[in-house]
């Protein structure tokens, strides 16, 4: 069975075919400016104006708005009921039943939090949905970062769906042994161990063989490394990341002003 | 105990269709191989055997049960399944409690439990090595406590996923003892294996799988010498098959044995005729 090992969406759009670290600039800059701008409306702009067409633009739409909704549908529900009923120093009752009231104040803020968290989760998720990770590794060791970080990095990225799959296996395996998983919590619990014990040990077995394959390719090599892979990068985007740059000061500039 | 799979359809969550309608029956007491390409649907089709898989379509019965209607850990009365990779099972601190961690479940009194432990080890060899930790074995030794520790749950049907990959000469010769054993207790054993030479050797009936379905099944001196339905699924007969056929025998041979029973036959059959005249 192929496991999916992340997000990654394989099409052809001309947001797959921008230079990775040029994705991540913008997926931070968009972020920062959300959360230090100015304005009630200012990240859910954002999100309408900018990241809902570039997923489209991406030919992730679809995928995009699904996953954003299920990742963060239940914290705005309860981040909208718990502000507006409870945030501190809220005055203007809008309405108001049995002992509780909601007031506007709380569901402005609620609104600025979950929209902010929104277009957080969302540039991060295009971002992932239109870059390989692989890809976007690459390039940043290219731009000088170590080979350890990115290694560290990917393979977090990747443990868990290869210990799910493990997981998966070693259940398998000790059901066909008659291991009972179901039933009252005290079986579960016990039943644990014998699923705990071959995971940790494969686990760390996996580990140690990555680390040797890796090796075996010159890993801690300390010469200049060439790639067979060529990442584009244009002129024109690297005017894209200075004029990043530029938004991120102008938003960090209206934050600071009095 | 008897083994029927009616037209079983398996599609994996995703689309992948791995078994497009598979019929067999497998009487008790038999021994059958199961060969094919990689992605054949071999393993897929075993693990419904246990219930691990249910099909999408059509019925797999054990005996008188329905897996779909069994749970995987009742199945495992009558069905044991030896993984691929022994480390996917070995958590105990010694063999002898690794062995006994499947009669146990299958809530069998202690001095059967015992006995059967005793019994699996000795026939894994493994006797003197009980009191060891299974880590502290070599991965061809964890293999054979792994057998040890599904054949001492004394089911009626077993099955070995693979059993000689990466296994030497001596560990076959285990395994193979070990079959062998099975056999004279009536039980019902079933390999994926792609060890053509350990098939013909230890198994009388071979099932040929390619794309999800059956392409030939029956006794293996008459599948092994099917090299056009073999070759579809890339398996080769045995060297000692194709020597046969080479030399002109007119029965495919599978074993040493056979092989020099034929040839001595046809020696004499040259002494008494002059070379180069025809059997028949």
């Amino acid at each position: 069975m192929v496991e999916r090992l992340s997000f990654y969406l394989e099409r052809n759009s001309p947001l797959h075919r921008l230079n990775p670290t040029t994705k991540l600039v913008v997926a931070f800059t968009l972020i920062l400016v959300a959360f230090l701008g100015r304005g009630l409306f200012l990240p859910s702009l954002i999100f309408l104006l900018i990241l809902a067409p570039l997923s489209f633009l991406g030919q992730v739409g679809r995928e995009f708005l699904r996953t954003t909704l299920n990742l963060l549908l239940p914290l705005f529900a309860f981040l909208f009921v718990m502000q507006s009923l409870f945030y501190p120093g809220g005055k203007t009752v809008l309405f108001g039943f049995w002992i509780f009231a909601v007031k506007l104040e709380g569901v402005r803020f609620a609104f600025l939090t979950a929209t902010r968290v929104l277009v957080m989760v969302s540039s991060f998720l295009l971002l992932l949905l239109t870059t390989h990770p692989g890809v976007l590794l690459l390039d940043l060791t290219q731009r000088g970062l170590p080979a350890s970080v990115a290694y560290i990095l990917a393979s977090t990225l990747q443990i868990i769906p290869q210990m799910q799959a493990k997981a998966a296996t070693i259940l398998d395996a000790q059901r066909s042994r008659g291991l009972d998983t179901s039933g009252s919590l005290g079986r579960r619990i016990r039943a644990l161990l014998p699923l705990v014990g071959p995971l940790v040990f494969g686990s760390l077995v996996d580990v140690e063989e990555r680390a040797i394959a890796i090796e075996a390719r010159g890993f801690r090599s300390s010469r200049p490394k060439t790639s067979l892979v060529e990442i584009e990068d244009r002129p024109l985007e690297r005017a894209l990341r200075w004029l990043c740059l530029l938004a991120f000061i102008l938003a960090l500039g209206s934050h600071l002003w009095p | 105990m008897r083994v029927c799979v009616e037209n079983v359809h398996f599609e994996y969550p995703g689309g992948v269709k791995a078994l497009r309608g598979v019929s067999l029956i497998i009487e008790p007491g038999e021994r059958v191989a199961i060969v094919g390409q990689n992605g054949a649907g071999k393993t897929t089709l075993v693990k419904h055997l246990n219930g691990l898989l249910r099909p999408t379509q059509g019925q797999v019965i054990i005996g008188d049960w329905d897996t779909s209607q069994v749970e995987v850990h009742r199945l495992a009365q009558r069905v044991g399944y030896v993984f691929q990779n022994p480390d996917d099972q070995l958590f105990c601190r010694t063999v002898a409690e690794e062995v006994a961690f499947g009669p146990r479940n299958l809530g069998y009194a202690p001095e059967r439990v015992h006995q059967l432990v005793e019994e699996a080890l000795y026939l894994a060899e493994l006797t003197d090595k009980a009191e060891i930790n299974p880590y502290d074995l070599s991965p061809s030794w964890r293999k054979m406590v792994a057998l040890a520790s599904v054949i001492a749950m004394d089911t009626p049907i077993v099955i070995f996923d693979e059993p000689t990959t990466g296994q030497d000469a001596r560990t076959i010769r285990r395994i193979e003892h070990m079959i062998e054993a099975l056999r004279q207790r009536g039980k019902t054993i079933l390999t994926i294996t792609h060890d053509i030479d350990f098939c013909a050797e230890n198994f009388e009936r071979v099932v040929v799988m390619g794309q999800g379905q059956v392409l030939a099944d029956g006794p293996k001196e008459r599948i092994l010498g099917m090299v056009e339905v073999l070759a579809q699924t890339y398996v080769e007969p045995p060297q000692l098959t194709r020597l046969g056929m080479q030399l002109g025998f007119e029965t495919t041979v599978c074993t040493p044995a056979q092989f020099l029973e034929t040839l001595r036959r046809r020696l004499g059959h040259y002494r008494a005729n002059g070379l180069g005249r025809s059997e028949n």
